[in-house]
């Protein structure tokens, strides 16, 4: 895996395309809802849309894209002609996404941190992770349905916006019902364990919170298995 | 030295692959091999000749692992060619489309697919051995189709394996580039790596194959060593005839460009006649040219002999 990983970085850094799209957005993203952030509302609500607005762009829709390229260019063709498992080839692929979102989500919560500290660090790290998990599982589904780079540009919308119109919707003074439909939609769980994580109080709602994301990565990785394709169709 | 065993490192038993049509599309179902049935010997080179659409590269992608045979069975080195642990590192595969990330240099791309081969190699030797040393810091965007095929074959060859897969290797290869390739295949081979390919330069199949099988419409038709498949096929005799064509003592097939053709399956018993007949008469036999038709001529005769029925 880590052959693969390190290529993918190469790739990543080299494809001035790709690195806008998996590093200078999800930033831009970050710093917008830092910059027009409520400063009387707790840190919590800013980091939960941060998360979610950053990983749906930086983990959901840079690796939906990059798998889609590399079965169009038949890259994944001829890593499965090799002798690893397939497991490890797309671990391989989305993996330095994924460490190059956390660390982005790392500098711009760490901003967002000297303006007050997050109350349970622990749990902040595990909804992150979760969140992270979530989002990967989706864009393996999603790569299922996309036969192209460009493609992924529409195909990754509906989860991309969906995800990030409920985690502004979660931490939004004043709509606090519908809450189950909230938690249900992607992202919104995320949202409400990272801004409880970070403002602090009760954990009795844990389950409900982890339970939602952890079935958007299921869902996804079964939509993979039943959909991805490893070469475009003839 | 090559050498060749009744050991079996492929064995495909009436195997057919259909492609499934995709949704929504209008076409139906496409089968591109049918009730193919192929055994390649420890130490052989195979190639497997067809006109295009004949079925060869889904073949060889079934051989590969890369498709699952809709019926048949396939064995290659006595396992199964989908077997990551036990046989996928004992074989290399140069695909016909090459599947480079055109971001990454020659030496990164040829030590990424040496790092998952399961195979150990040094990457500058390999690269040295195929003749891109001087290319290895040249990213792949920037490379001809023929530096690209050389990065592919590296690839396919890197830790010598026991059984190598090449896709129309030579393809957009110059003719110096093809000879380097063909003295690395030489090379392996004398270590007893067994090579199955595809091609469509008959003179390379002629030259380096032990046998050769040809395919028409996802079907194996012919098989056998060039010698077999030759065999039967007509030499043509062509010279300037001294005089009248039917003073000339073997029957003539016709005039072409002002010289007598003759089309024989008895060549030697036919030459020496003629030169008995121009040596007792004195006749010079200008531009006198014996040409035994090759693989050529048994490929164009089977594309005709199935377009035909």
């Amino acid at each position: 895996m880590n052959a693969i990983a390190l290529a993918e970085f190469r790739i990543l850094a080299r494809n001035r395309l790709v690195a806008g799209c998996a590093i200078l957005f999800p930033c831009a993203i970050g710093a917008a809802f830092f910059l027009t952030r409520d400063t009387h509302a707790g840190g919590g609500s800013v980091a939960g849309v941060q998360v979610v607005a950053m990983a749906a762009m930086g983990t959901y829709v840079t690796a939906t894209t990059t798998l889609a390229t590399r079965r169009q260019t038949l890259y994944l063709k001829r890593m499965r002609g090799a002798a690893i498992r397939d497991r490890t080839i797309i671990a391989g692929l989305v993996t330095p996404l994924i460490a190059v979102n956390l660390a982005q989500i790392a500098i711009v919560l760490g901003i967002l941190a000297s303006t007050g500290t997050p109350a349970n660090p622990a749990l902040l790290i595990a909804a992150i992770a979760i969140a992270e998990a979530m989002f990967t599982g989706l864009a393996l589904g999603t790569a299922g349905f996309t036969a192209s780079p460009e493609q992924a540009q529409y195909t990754t919308m509906p989860i991309f916006f969906t995800a990030t119109a409920t985690a502004i919707w979660v931490q939004a003074p004043g709509v606090d019902d519908l809450t189950v439909l909230k938690r249900a939609l992607p992202g919104g769980a995320s949202t409400e364990l990272i801004m409880a994580a970070w403002n602090g109080g009760g954990l009795s709602n844990l389950p409900l919170l982890l339970t939602p994301s952890l079935m958007w990565a299921a869902l996804g990785v079964l939509a993979a298995r039943a959909f991805f394709r490893w070469e475009p169709r003839r | 030295m090559r050498e060749t065993t009744h050991e079996t490192v492929i064995e495909a038993q009436d195997v057919s692959f259909t492609y499934q049509p995709k949704r929504g599309a209008t076409k139906g179902a496409y089968t591109a091999v049918r009730g193919l049935g192929l055994t390649v010997r420890r130490g052989e080179l195979y190639a497997l000749l067809g006109t295009n659409g004949a079925g060869k590269t889904t073949t060889l992608e079934v051989l590969e692992g890369h498709r699952v045979p809709t019926s048949g069975r396939v064995s290659v080195l006595n396992g199964d060619p989908c077997d990551r642990r036990r046989v996928r590192p004992r074989m290399g595969i140069m695909l016909q489309d090459s599947g480079l990330a055109a971001e990454l240099t020659v030496r990164e791309s040829v030590a990424l697919a040496g790092a998952v081969s399961g195979r150990h190699d040094e990457v500058d030797a390999v690269l040295d051995r195929v003749g891109l040393t001087a290319k290895k810091r040249t990213r792949v965007a920037q490379l001809s189709g023929g530096e690209k095929r050389r990065v592919d074959f590296a690839m396919a060859v890197w830790g010598t394996p026991e059984l190598v897969f090449l896709d129309e290797p030579t393809t957009g290869l110059d003719p110096a580039s093809r000879g380097a390739l063909w003295a690395v295949v030489d090379d392996l081979r004398a270590s007893g790596t067994t090579f199955l390919l595809t091609t469509h330069y008959l003179e390379e199949a002629e030259k380096h194959a032990d046998r050769v099988g040809l395919m028409h419409a996802g079907a194996l038709h012919r098989e056998g060593t060039v010698a077999d498949l030759t065999a039967n096929s007509v030499t043509t005799i062509r010279f300037v005839p001294p005089g009248a064509v039917d003073d000339i003592p073997v029957p003539v097939s016709g005039t072409e460009n002002g010289l007598a053709v003759i089309r024989t399956r008895t060549a030697q018993r036919d030459v020496t006649t003629l030169m008995a007949w121009a040596g007792a008469h004195g006749h010079e036999l200008a531009r006198f040219s014996v040409h035994e038709s090759g693989l050529d001529e048994v490929f164009r005769a089977l594309g005709s002999e199935r377009t035909t029925v």
